[in-house]
């Protein structure tokens, strides 16, 4: 039986997309067969920071719809076994999305998959409320700034009311914090938010830190996902994050200004 | 110039009023036994049903939980618009207001509280108080709320005292009948006294609060005096003011 997780933030921009492309491919390349679905319908970018846009037929849409079996909507990574994509429509409005559709694909998905990773779109309505309504854990990204962290605290109360465990009364969504590009020198100098702020405002578990870095913004423009990047800090931070999702205890890293030696002056060194 | 000024400063004036209301007593709590019986009512007196406001008497039903939701888009759909709910269980209350519904004590209750009400001069404050240490004072329901209490989240004890332990956020609201205590950092709304007890008065940990409100004399987060700002405090209105204070 796989587990679900859904990625969420409430806020648009904060790195949901980036973060499930990342984690979904942590998890396979550690042999855990997981596949990544996009919720965004309308909205989809899922497949483009997967580098799997030239080969989207079929859609989540499609598949509840009838229109495709899921097998056919499927697409399976290039660079890592294990890993397959599900794509959001296009073309459609998010209304397309239906409760009982959505339920019968996770359904049939949960029988061969240890992981199926829910990318939900920003905000709070239909479309979001959908991709965490099944969800066993969910991964809060936030951004160091407030508005971000009052809507993942928005996100945080919804995930304990509005989903299949919250009505059912069964065992609570396992919430994980994500805290997305975290800039230690503007932190230090107080136009962010310190990682002590958020955490003592959400008050949940910490899951992972990815620092601010290019290698972030170059691995989405390529269409490969950071993970696969692991002499860049963000790939380092995301591959700490996925063991600590596997029940590992890693120590936190990259949240600390880092002095810069002589050497990686020198050089250009260090933080790529 | 100045004048211009003043009234543009006073934005509203509360008022009493007594307004004509149509009382929709339930005798039922199935909504599609409403829906039906409604339906004919409306080809019978269309003029009756344009938007007409009413309140929801549900006192004769003796259920704890009402699908009240559905009760009141039954309604809406008929053209009657559900201003409030009157009597009914705890459950109830909390479903009423969640629906933006007001919500008004049983009939008999409500004659005495509304002569409780006429007399708010501080003589009668005395007397009352008098009367109330002969007889026995009811056991008022405290509420405890365990966990953080998170933004567009809303946490209300209808007749007694909040306990929160834990952080009320930014964007989260908590009422009381009572008083409001949080164990933690208070950075929402919190709104003691909700049914007119100028006695309550708010306690917390941490001041961050968005709006203080007790018995209705509000201060905003701007009218904070920023000193007492992230410090353990208390709020009470005395002297025709709310006073808020370092906590002790």
């Amino acid at each position: 039986m796989a587990k679900i997780i859904v990625v969420t933030s409430g806020k648009g921009g904060v790195g949901k997309t980036t973060s499930a492309a990342a984690i979904s491919t942590g998890l396979a390349l550690r042999g855990k067969k997981t596949v990544v679905i996009d919720f965004d319908v309308g909205l989809r970018n899922l497949d483009l920071i997967m580098g799997c846009e030239r080969r989207v037929v079929y859609d989540l849409v499609n598949v509840i719809q009838g229109e495709a079996v899921l097998n056919q909507a499927l697409i399976r990574d290039k660079r890592v076994e294990n890993l397959f994509i599900l794509p959001a429509s296009q073309t459609r409005d998010k209304d397309a999305l239906t409760q009982e559709g959505v339920a019968k694909i996770l359904e049939k998905l949960r029988e061969d998959f240890d992981y199926i990773l829910c990318d939900s779109p920003a905000g709070i309505e239909r479309g979001a409320q959908l991709a965490m309504y099944f969800a066993d854990e969910a991964i809060v990204v936030t951004n160091p700034e407030v508005s971000s962290v009052r809507d993942s605290d928005r996100i945080l109360g919804l995930l304990a009311s509005k989903t299949r465990r919250a009505e059912q009364g069964e065992d609570p969504i396992k919430e994980h914090l994500l805290v997305t590009r975290y800039n230690p020198e503007r932190v230090t100098s107080g136009d962010m938010l310190t990682l002590d702020d958020i955490r003592e405002i959400l008050a949940i578990n910490l899951l992972g830190l990815i620092p601010e870095s290019d290698a972030v913004l170059r691995a989405s423009n390529q269409g490969v996902p950071v993970t696969h990047d692991i002499s860049s800090d963000a790939g380092q931070a995301y591959s700490d994050t996925v063991s600590r999702l596997l029940g590992e205890d890693m120590p936190l890293r990259f949240h600390e200004l880092q002095r810069k030696g002589l050497l990686s002056r020198m050089f250009g060194g260090g933080r790529r | 110039m100045s004048l211009n000024v003043d009234s543009a400063a006073v934005a509203f004036a509360f008022k009493g009023g007594m307004l004509p209301m149509t009382v929709m007593e339930l005798n039922s709590a199935d909504p599609e036994q409403i829906r039906q019986q409604l339906a004919g009512k409306l080809s019978q007196s269309p003029a009756f049903f344009q938007h007409t406001p009413v309140v929801l008497s549900v006192e004769k039903l003796d259920e704890p939980h009402l699908a009240l939701e559905r009760i009141c888009a039954v309604c809406r759909d008929h053209k009657l618009l559900p201003v409030a709910v009157r009597g009914g269980s705890e459950p109830v209350r909390q479903s009423a207001w969640a629906l933006g519904l007001g919500w008004f004590p049983p009939v008999a209750e409500a004659r005495t509280r509304a002569l409780e009400s006429v007399n708010t001069s501080p003589v009668h404050e005395v007397t009352r108080e008098d009367t109330m240490s002969e007889t026995p004072a009811p056991a008022v329901a405290t509420r405890l709320y365990r966990g953080t209490v998170r933004s567009g989240q809303q946490v209300s004890a209808a007749d007694g005292d909040l306990v929160v332990i834990g952080a009320v956020n930014a964007g989260a609201e908590v009422l009381a009948a009572g008083s409001i205590h949080v164990y933690g950092a208070l950075r929402g709304r919190a709104l003691a006294g909700i049914h007119g007890n100028a006695e309550a008065g708010i306690y917390c940990r941490e001041l961050a609060a968005e709006l203080l409100s007790v018995a209705g004399n509000y201060k905003r987060s701007e009218d904070i005096d920023a000193q007492l700002r992230g410090q353990p405090a208390e709020v009470h209105f005395t002297q025709e003011q709310l006073e808020i204070k370092p906590l002790g």
